[in-house]
């Protein structure tokens, strides 16, 4: 049985019901709105047993082999200890699952993720965290051209500021800002999906591709071939931090170089399948079917 | 320099700082204030704000965790517009910090965590299990609020030493499960029957392993 938590009204939830249907492949599917109705008896040892119950239907925990997990924001008190449960239970299930809670959460932070990336050996962009505008100017001086991005995951538009923008960095001391240099080149996206990828390329007018309807420019995506030793390090960067789907951002530049920015736990990737044609979610579904159990939880991502 | 991340309206903090030598409060203000840099691929040196005065991050021996968060409501200084969002700035780059710096830092910092949330049930338990500390089930049932009073006893860890009385053996089983995590600071809790039922780094340290704490701090992280 494979269990999938997650909205229908979310795209990559429904293309993986679609296709579970399709395949005529069991499972039991959760929304974020049902969860106040559903019921569980649970022990937490390890693995994890007992069952949940909804609409009548009980799922022993011990018949979960995969799961895949993709809840939205709760807007309801009233389904918090049904989350809260179903979190526990992705966390620990002797089963593979498509993400774990914890996996994705170095993403929170986006610098302490760059270090993980860092320390996984790809290279990332020179970045300045700071609250000190003489520092953030220094920065922009020496590199003539930045990005400039929040922290934490909560999403923003990635902007660029040139030299003659300094004096926008004045406003870095009411809190910290995250300074990246400016990599001229090409942006490609990759899915890791188990021990595959798929890479998109991407070319846009907009600094922030994903907002570049809101900006009036354009955007042009294709399916691309990366070196198979760039592909063989994003699934074990992907790995190490217990993910086994992930959404990384990368660019090569105009020598060819490869720079990694992020590793999205939740990637979106139904948006890149229909401008691609790329079978993201048939690859996701066969890994949830696969044979054997994943029962390796995900190592404790931190750098020392 | 010890610094100690918490809040100035928390007693245990404050505390510590107090009979710690040189320690100071890096609070949630401190945290939005100027002076911080930090690179990822740079070798500018980095530069904390404690008090409201830039430290060299050279100068810190080590750091001890009061806070799990920054709260929205603890950024006075903040447009109330904005507090949210810088909150959660100020968070993440708290994570960063701590994992970045060159100091010692006694509590756990791991996937984007912080503390207790970086000590997550499903990876003690199997390492508690293999160093042969028996566990206590938690049972979770839809309706079933109510919990039972536990006839509880914490046993704290400080850069490996088990402090309280106990057999040698459960001591060498906790020290073995400590060491496992690389923990350098951490509190068992067990219940009546010996089980383990909780592990956290956000207790008030007793007045001995406080002691132990300011001793390893001091001395900063090992070579």
């Amino acid at each position: 049985m494979i269990l999938v938590w997650g909205n229908l009204s979310d795209t990559p939830v429904e293309r993986i019901v679609d296709v579970l249907l399709e395949r005529e492949s069991a499972f039991f599917h959760i929304d974020d709105a049902a969860l106040p109705l559903m019921t569980h008896d649970v022990v937490f040892t390890m693995p994890p047993t007992g069952w949940i119950e909804l609409h009548g239907q009980r799922l022993p925990l011990d018949e979960i082999r995969a799961a895949f997990i993709r809840p939205g924001e709760l807007r309801e008190a009233r389904g918090l200890a049904a989350a809260s449960t179903l979190s526990a239970i992705a966390a620990s299930l002797d089963a593979r699952v498509i993400n774990r809670p914890a996996a994705g959460r170095s993403n929170w932070s986006k610098p302490f993720q760059l270090r993980l990336i860092e320390a996984a050996g790809l290279n990332v962009p020179e970045t300045l965290v700071t609250t000190d505008p003489a520092k953030a100017r220094a920065f922009l001086a020496r590199h003539r051209r930045v990005v400039y991005k929040s922290v934490s995951g909560v999403r923003s538009i990635v902007t660029t500021l040139d030299t003659h923008q300094a004096a926008r960095l004045d406003d870095v001391s009411t809190g910290p800002v995250q300074l990246q240099r400016w990599i001229a080149g090409r942006d490609v996206r990759v899915h890791v999906v188990g021990d595959r990828w798929f890479a998109t390329a991407i070319e846009s007018d907009a600094d922030d591709y994903r907002y570049a309807a809101r900006s009036g420019d354009s955007t042009h995506m294709a399916a691309t071939d990366i070196p198979q030793a760039l592909g063989e390090r994003l699934v074990a960067l992907s790995h190490s931090m217990g993910l086994l789907l992930s959404g990384i951002d990368l660019r090569a530049d105009r020598h060819g170089e490869w720079y990694c920015f992020e590793v999205n736990p939740s990637p979106g990737f139904s948006y890149f399948e229909d401008m691609t044609g790329q079978p993201i979610t048939a690859a996701i579904v066969e890994l949830l079917e696969g044979k054997e159990r994943h029962a390796v939880l995900p190592r404790m991502g931190r750098l020392r | 320099m010890i610094v100690v991340v918490g809040s100035r309206h928390d007693p245990v903090a404050m505390e510590l700082v107090a009979t710690w030598p040189g320690a100071a409060l890096c609070s949630a203000e401190d945290l939005v204030s100027p002076g911080w840099a930090w690179t990822v691929g740079g070798d500018e040196a980095p530069t904390w704000v404690v008090e409201g005065r830039t430290v060299a991050d050279s100068d810190v021996t080590g750091v001890f965790l009061r806070r799990s968060a920054v709260y929205p409501a603890e950024l006075l200084g903040i447009h109330p517009d904005d507090r949210t969002y810088m909150a959660s700035e100020a968070h993440a780059f708290l994570i960063f910090v701590l994992a970045s710096t060159r100091a010692r830092v006694a509590s756990p910092v791991a996937d984007g965590g912080l503390g207790d949330d970086a000590l997550r049930p499903e990876q003690w338990m199997p390492l508690a299990a293999a160093a042969g500390l028996p566990l206590a089930p938690l049972h979770l049932r839809s309706g079933h609020a109510k919990r039972r009073a536990l006839n509880s006893r914490i046993v704290e860890v400080v850069d490996g030493q088990v402090i309280g009385d106990m057999a040698p053996r459960r001591q060498a089983r906790i020290h073995r499960f400590v060491a496992a995590l690389r923990l350098d600071w951490a509190q068992l809790l067990f219940d009546g029957r010996q089980r383990l039922v909780a592990l956290t780094s956000m207790h008030s340290p007793t007045p001995e392993a406080a002691t132990a704490l300011g001793r390893m701090l001091m001395a900063g992280a090992p070579s």
